[in-house]
């Protein structure tokens, strides 16, 4: 799915003492099937020009559209909606419930869905197979290792389908070999035809063969070296 | 009378309203000025936030507004305790000039205001934001109404003095015996009768037209038909239907009917009649948006849905109507 970005702008706090121009003009297009990651050192407005993507809220000024709508401006009732059905997300620190078993964990984002729970589990089920980790299927989250943690983000980012990928600094809390198989993942998604956008500043992503584009942010612009 | 929880309650949940609408007056002048759906300039993008907000916390305060109207009755049923001749909210509602008046914008509000909270409930139905200009002109419309509403109440609170004599109902509602004419003085209750029940035939033939077959200038004629309905079957409440639940040929009277002796019967009669007067006015009133973008099969499902509410709410109004009336007739008294 196509995303394309024009002109915009994030400014936080605007108006006000502590105002912070977190973003400005921002000229981007990701074309559908690919994968760009989002390079830049900490505080670049990395993390804000993922979340605008990721229709979290609005661009101050400018368009930020998905397929050519505007999600991130629908109404609210819509854009729950569109968001849950096109973008799946894959944090930094995972957010995994820690108390859920893993099959929960994965399912929860089929809850508001109404889907049938035989349905969730078997969708989480295909999931936990692809990414190897059935056998902790009925364990706490809390009590897995990291890099089972980090599949089990993979899959509840995937378990609705959804046609975009988007992580914020997925590899920031692994090491080298979890991280390689992290990339492994996404370029296996990326060839299923999933668009990904990766927000990193870890050369093991950005120097990954299957990135198709590296995109560097500092201070908010885009910078062409 | 403001030192009393129900005039606490009702003036300040009033003035939170208000104040509500007057922030939200802000906005409307904002929107009318500035809003443009294509645009993806900064103002245009805080308008989009701005409403959100705005629109809810208004639908929410005109919602209460709509409350206040029971609430407003209730008060002035307690203030009659207090108040010398009064034995009903209709004594306290004429202790002072405001009373009545109040009564009567607080009643036309509850349509008002409804259709206001209507049309905010289309707009966030649709995804291209279709009535956002027209919400918030209807809402700089309806502040004035606002105001007069809240003004009248905190006039009439504000003029209820414990030592002012009014009238009881039996004296403003009651049978005329030959000294002085009062406010239903003239009225048969043979031809009340039989214009209620016609209307109320009319009505249902109207609605079954509409359900085999939408069309505009019937859902126009209908809702005239409810607003005519509504003025009838208040008449019809006081000088027929009340008489039946008292019991008593000589004692009319619309508040009474919302005393626990009569088992609050008159909140089923009036709660059904204005619910069911909404329900069949508002086909009406959103045909007139039904042309907006993305509306079309959102109003269409609406005014299919409020006809069908309307019907069946008409269907329980008349057996409440009638009641007491047909128990009376078969049981050949009180029974």
């Amino acid at each position: 799915m196509l995303i394309e970005l024009c002109g915009v702008s994030k400014i936080y706090n605007q108006g006000r003492p502590n105002e912070v121009r977190a973003l400005s003009d921002i000229d981007l297009v990701v074309e559908q099937g690919s994968m760009v990651c989002l390079k830049g050192p900490s505080g670049s407005g990395k993390s804000t020009l993922l979340a605008i993507i990721g229709c979290i809220f609005p661009p101050t000024s400018g368009r930020a559209a998905i397929a050519t709508r505007q999600l991130a401006r629908l109404p609210d009732r819509f854009l729950t909606l569109h968001r849950r059905e096109t973008i799946g997300f894959i944090f930094q620190r995972f957010n995994i419930l820690p108390e859920l078993t893993v099959l929960d964990n994965i399912t929860l984002p089929l809850l508001p869905l109404g889907i049938a729970p035989k349905e969730r589990k078997r969708r989480a089920h295909e999931l936990l197979e692809r990414f190897a980790i059935s056998h902790r299927a009925q364990f706490p989250a809390g009590q897995i290792s990291g890099g089972e943690l980090q599949r089990v983000a993979i899959a509840r980012a995937l378990i609705n389908n959804q046609p975009i990928i988007l992580a914020d600094e997925p590899t920031a809390h692994l090491d080298t070999t979890l991280s390689r198989e992290f990339m492994a993942i996404m370029q296996q998604l990326q060839v299923a035809g999933k668009t990904i956008v990766i927000a990193s500043h870890d050369p093991l992503v950005f120097e990954h063969p299957a990135i198709n584009r590296t995109i560097n942010i500092k201070d908010g612009r885009i910078h062409v070296p | 009378m403001f030192l009393n929880p129900w005039s606490l309650a009702l003036s300040l949940c009033s003035l939170v309203v208000l104040l509500l609408g007057a922030i939200a007056g802000r906005t409307a002048v904002r929107v009318l000025r500035f809003w443009e759906p294509g645009s993806d300039s900064n103002r245009q993008i805080r308008l989009e936030n701005e409403i959100w907000l705005s629109s809810t916390l208004v639908a929410y305060g005109l919602g209460f507004q709509i409350i206040t109207l029971i609430l407003f009755v209730l008060a002035a049923d307690q203030f009659c305790q207090v108040i010398v001749g009064a034995m009903c909210a209709t004594g306290a509602l004429l202790a002072n000039p405001f009373g009545m008046p109040a009564l009567l914008i607080k009643l036309v509000g509850v349509f008002f205001y409804g259709f206001w909270i209507l049309l905010h409930q289309l707009d966030i139905r649709s995804e291209h934001y279709p009535l956002v200009r027209i919400k918030y002109l209807a809402l700089l419309l309806l502040l004035p109404l606002l105001v007069l509403d809240v003004t009248l109440q905190t006039l009439y609170i504000a003029g209820i003095k414990p030592d002012i004599i009014t009238s009881c109902c039996a004296v403003v509602f009651g049978e005329d015996i030959g000294r002085t004419a009062n406010l239903m003085t003239g009225y048969s209750q043979q031809g009340l009768l039989a214009t209620f029940i016609g209307s109320i035939v009319v009505l249902g033939l109207l609605g079954g037209g509409l359900l085999q077959r939408w069309r505009s200038w019937l859902a126009k004629l209908y809702a005239a038909g409810w607003l005519w309905f509504f003025g009838l079957a208040l008449v019809m409440i006081t000088t027929v239907v009340s008489s039946y639940v008292y019991a008593m040929p000589f004692h009319k009277c619309p508040f009474c009917l919302l005393k626990p002796e009569y088992h609050y019967f008159g909140f089923a009669l009036y709660g059904t009649l204005i619910a069911a007067a909404f329900c069949g006015t508002s086909p009406a009133f959103a045909g007139l948006v039904r042309g907006r973008k993305g509306l079309s099969a959102i109003v269409a499902r609406y005014q299919r849905l409020a006809l069908i509410l309307s019907l069946l709410l008409l269907v329980i109004f008349s057996g409440l109507s009638f009641y007491h009336y047909l128990k009376y007739l078969i049981s050949g008294g009180e029974g």
